[in-house]
């Protein structure tokens, strides 16, 4: 009770005020980003889930395990089955081949089916969502089927034997995988009505998929755990992470930026709260000194201030936490207006790790500054020179360590990012101590050829040495911090940008003849449509290595062995292509055999080498060839790209058909509808949703990280307002002093001012090498990003830090001079 | 020892470590104080007043000596055992007055009060302070009062846990000559009424007459003494 009465009196006096908020800072920087985050983490989650169709789905050669299904049943897991297989498609005399999807009812799990009553919808007006999937006797195909087969809404198709009524557009559907695996347009059946078609023989290549989806994670791990070993090498599992490789690794990135943004407000916040608290217990020193000298023993000094500390944790902790709901609440609302996304509700975990993170805070970056207060001799009241020996600095900085590990820990569960963060902090403390030190002493040399208020300023930062040094490390951390943030929040959302680059191709035509060559090219000139070079393009099979038709092994371990795969040729190298072995056409000792350049993976999988002899059948044709060379591509690009690429050439008598990729902007999509009347053998592949999916994925995640950037600056300005407010009291006494003698305030604050600029300059530049320093770090082990310098920074940090710094120090300052001398002195009595 | 004395101080000395060796602030010095009677300690700085003052306080303790205060030996016991000693029976007065700044008036006096758990500690505070005249004070901080004021915040301060025995530390030193005397009859009426024994350090002959007993200090040995 007493101390309760003794933190309302001290919360009044104000000196509370600069610990509490740094308390409510860290809790709510802490509260509103792991909330955030962990909403943001469903939601995305169930968001790529629904790119799958399902949170995980076991692809497999044939139908489903009975016991599997009942095991799933019994583990309350949801389950949908669908067939793949690829059919010709029978619309009067018109056929087409088509991608032939059929699914069960309560397809898909996850995500939705768009469907429209217009053929290349693009308005959301004219899209719904399809409340289940096709009834038996109905289907949804394609709107480029349409055109193809010459046919509208309500018209009949016959997928095999199955005569079948057209009722609705299929807009989009969850997309599992690589998008070029669909070539052929889309048709969705029911699963019901496959028997009737009679395609589906023995023998026939059909991909049986088990969609599977669970509302608590664990039930579905668990469940994974006890399927796992029961598959066979025809089985495998499909998730977020395989599936969608870009998608996964941008999440990744994402929640690793959030963390190290939360771990540095954290930090930034602790700093704050370790500078307020030792205020608090400087000026509390005399009150502990009068207390004791009035009879109150050390234990009782210690419980009534360490209560004080732990109610103020206490409350500022729950303010903090009401302020970090209100803040992620702002960006979900946001989100909901700008992208129609609905956050899902979090966890309880964050709640509780914010909360206890206020009091963890307390406990290690304030309790150490007050650990002296029980310790105050009584004598001190009498004799104010005695000396109290605080804590030492090093077991401080101890505490606030272990308090950093032990919260980038518990926040980010990942040992990479504790290790990386706590190392970097380690050298930068050091090296901000040893250069901080250093400067100082240049700048006393400095200093004597200086008159006037720059001798005063240099004066005053060799007499406060140490807390001078403390003040440039304070300063350096925040801005070194904030510096590395602003960094890697500008690379990793380039980096994004750079994976689906505005206006890159969104469709990809295929299969153009080389009699409709001519008039595809003038089509698109004649639109304004800029298209990629056009690549010739042959199916073939690879039959026999090295004279030898592979073994069954073999083929089961290459998936290139075991399919017709898209094979071209060409005279220049993608950029995304690295020849990794042997050489290219341009410097290739030619031998009498046409050449072959490999990807790296399938070279690999079926242990090729230079000077291999590969045998291909092209449409019953043969083609023998040598291994050129073999090279790495990247398959995250929205370019098309190939197992094998020949010499130029060497496909010329095979009749090669051709593709190539365009940019259609969303008021363009008509010109497929034109494309296909005139040329209906082409086929299309629409990447235009796919990419505005990734697109906007990435740039709810952009928006998230801005705004936790602006919390973590809020941070930071509040450890160089604690920091600056440090020195306030001593400065306050020594000017009105220097007032009381005479001085002008443009003395006093043209000196503080030089001393802040100063302080600023040397943190900047120390914060600019820690920063490259940190960075280099982050960039190789977290976020796999290139190493890179970021010379722009080195004159914009000392700079602005300079600037910011002194006009924080003037403002902070100026009272101690506008208020009369007599005042300033009777308060320092 | 008779129970009849506030204080019995037995051959103290107090040495302190410096860099240029051994410093003796306190020669050997005995002193009495019955229960009741005020003692004046006098002399110039550096004499080792305060530090005299703080030993018999059993705010330090001596290098030599014992002391005992109410019949507890000081000496022998630990900073808790002080601290418990001090809280029964010792109040104090100081030259810079030491209240506490983020405190009002009334809550400065509460704190002692407060401190020892009484529940009454607010209603006792006022009466303390209106005693001293500042009923009309008792929200102000103390940077909003005089000189005098502050002072006198600290008599009721000092009073209102009612000592057995008052340490005051130069009480006028920082007051003008108007506003000390009357701080100075403050203080002596308030310790009639009380009874308290009184311990103080002056510099002021005036105040120094009023004690009943008075030593007078030089270089760490009392050089004169008035019974």
């Amino acid at each position: 009770m007493l101390a309760l009465n003794l933190l309302i009196r001290n919360w009044r006096s104000g000196e509370l005020k600069l610990l509490s908020v740094s308390i409510v800072l860290a809790v709510a920087v802490l509260s509103g980003i792991s909330i955030f985050t962990d909403r943001l983490d469903s939601t995305l989650l169930g968001q790529s889930n629904a790119l799958l169709g399902a949170d995980i789905i076991v692809e497999s050669s044939k139908p489903v395990n009975q016991e599997w299904a009942d095991q799933a049943a019994a583990e309350h897991l949801k389950q949908s089955k669908t067939i793949e297989f690829a059919s010709m498609v029978f619309a009067g005399d018109e056929m087409h081949l088509a991608a032939v999807k059929a699914v069960e009812k309560n397809y898909p799990l996850r995500g939705q089916l768009d469907i429209s009553q217009i053929p290349f919808a693009m308005n959301p007006a004219d899209i719904k969502r399809a409340e289940a999937a096709p009834s038996q006797g109905e289907v949804w195909l394609d709107s480029r089927l349409l055109p193809q087969l010459k046919i509208q809404l309500g018209d009949k198709l016959s997928v095999g034997e199955l005569e079948l009524s057209v009722t609705q557009i299929l807009i989009r559907e969850p997309e599992s995988g690589n998008p070029f695996s669909t070539v052929s347009p889309r048709i969705l059946m029911n699963i019901n009505d496959v028997p009737a078609t009679q395609v589906t023989q023995a023998g026939s290549r059909v991909n049986y998929s088990w969609l599977l989806a669970s509302d608590t994670s664990s039930e579905l791990e668990n469940f994974i755990t006890w399927l796992k070993p029961k598959l066979s090498k025809h089985e495998k599992i499909e998730d977020i992470n395989n599936s969608q490789e870009r998608l996964s690794r941008t999440l990744e990135s994402g929640r690793n930026f959030l963390l190290f943004a939360a771990v540095i407000a954290v930090l930034l916040a602790g700093v704050a709260i370790a500078i307020a608290a030792r205020q608090f217990s400087e000026r509390h020193t005399n009150q502990v000194a009068l207390m004791k000298s009035l009879g109150t023993s050390a234990t009782k000094i210690r419980s009534l201030y360490f209560s004080q500390l732990f109610i103020l944790g206490a409350v500022a902790s729950l303010f903090g936490l009401v302020f970090g709901y209100g803040i992620q609440a702002f960006v979900a609302f946001n989100l909901e207006k700008n992208y129609n996304l609905v956050l899902q509700v979090a966890h309880f975990s964050p709640y509780i790790f914010s909360f206890f993170s206020g009091l963890i805070c307390i406990t290690f970056f304030a309790l150490p500054a007050l650990w002296f207060l029980p310790a105050i001799p009584p004598l001190k009241i009498l004799r104010r020179e005695l000396e109290v020996n605080g804590l030492q600095a090093w077991v401080q900085g101890l505490c606030a360590f272990i308090a950093v590990v032990f919260l980038v820990a518990l926040f980010s569960q990942s040992l990479k990012l504790t290790a990386t963060v706590s190392l970097s902090l380690l050298v930068v403390v050091l090296i901000s101590f040893v250069f901080s030190w250093a400067l100082l002493l240049v700048s006393k040399k400095f200093s004597s050829s200086l008159g006037g208020f720059g001798r005063l300023a240099f004066a005053n930062l060799q007499r406060r040495k140490s807390q001078s040094l403390v003040q440039i490390m304070v300063f350096s951390i925040a801005i070194m911090l904030l510096l590395t943030l602003t960094i890697v929040r500008t690379s990793l959302i380039n980096d994004w940008r750079g994976q689906v680059p505005v206006n890159s191709p969104n469709h990809f035509l295929v299969n153009i003849s080389p009699a409709d060559l001519d008039d595809v090219k003038s089509m698109l000139v004649e639109k304004n449509i800029i298209n990629s070079p056009l690549y010739p393009m042959i199916r073939g099979r690879l039959v026999q290595i090295n004279g030898t038709v592979p073994s069954e092994e073999l083929v089961k371990q290459a998936n290139a062995l075991q399919r017709e795969v898209n094979l071209t040729q060409a005279e220049v190298l993608a950029d995304d292509n690295k020849i990794l072995q042997g050489e290219w056409w341009d410097k290739w000792n030619k031998t009498s055999l046409p050449g072959v350049s490999v990807e790296d993976a399938v070279a690999k999988s079926m242990d090729l080498k230079i000077g291999d002899h590969l045998l291909f059948s092209l449409g019953g044709l043969d083609l023998e060839v040598e291994v050129a060379s073999i090279r790495s591509l990247d398959w995250k690009t929205m370019r098309p790209n190939f197992f094998f690429i020949f010499e130029p050439k060497s496909l010329d008598a095979f009749s090669p058909m051709f593709m190539t990729s365009i940019y259609l902007a969303p008021d363009q999509k008509l010109f497929i509808n034109q494309l296909l009347h005139k040329h209906p053998t082409i086929t299309v592949m629409e990447l235009d949703r796919i990419i505005d999916q990734i697109r906007n994925i990435i740039d709810q995640v952009s928006d998230g990280i801005g705004l936790v950037l602006w919390l973590t600056l809020a941070a930071g300005s509040l450890v160089l307002f604690a920091a600056v407010m440090s020195s306030i009291d001593s400065r306050k006494q020594e000017a009105g002093l220097l007032r009381a003698l005479g001085s002008s305030q443009k003395l006093i604050l043209g000196s503080v001012l030089v001393e802040f600029l100063v302080l600023g300059v040397i943190a900047g530049v120390i914060a600019t090498v820690s920063s490259e320093t940190l960075l280099i770090g982050m960039q190789k082990f977290i976020f796999h990003n290139p190493i890179q310098p970021h010379f722009i920074y080195w004159l914009i940090a000392p700079i602005c830090s300079a600037a910011f710094i002194s006009a924080l120090g003037v403002l902070c300052c100026r009272p101690v001079v506008t208020t009369p001398p007599m005042v300033v002195l009777r308060e320092a009595v | 020892m008779s129970s009849a004395l506030m204080l019995d101080v037995r051959s103290i000395t107090k040495t302190v470590a410096t860099q240029e060796g051994a410093l003796e602030i306190l020669q050997p010095i005995s002193l009495s104080v019955a229960t009741g009677e005020s003692l004046a300690i006098t002399g110039a700085s550096g004499s080792g007043k305060s530090t005299l003052l703080g030993i018999l306080a059993g705010l330090d303790i001596p290098s030599t000596g014992d002391v005992y205060l109410n019949g507890n030996c000081l000496t022998a016991l630990d900073e808790e055992g002080r601290a418990k000693v001090r809280a029964e029976n010792v109040g104090f007065i100081f030259q810079s007055f030491q209240l506490l700044p983020g405190l009002t008036a009334v809550e400065n006096v509460m704190l002692p009060l407060e401190l020892r758990g009484d529940k009454q500690a607010r209603n006792l505070a006022i009466d303390f302070l209106k005693h001293v005249g500042l009923e009309k004070r008792l929200q102000h901080y103390p940077q909003q009062l005089s000189g005098g004021e502050q002072q006198r915040v600290a008599i009721a301060r000092a009073f209102a846990s009612q000592p057995k025995i008052l340490f005051a530390d130069e009480p006028t030193g920082n007051l003008d000559s108007t506003t000390g005397a009357k701080i100075i009859d403050l203080l002596f009426e308030l310790n009639r009424t009380q009874g308290a024994t009184l311990v103080l350090i002056t510099h002021e002959q005036r105040l120094a007459s009023l004690c009943q007993k008075n030593i007078e200090l030089s270089a760490g040995s009392i050089i004169s003494q008035q019974v």
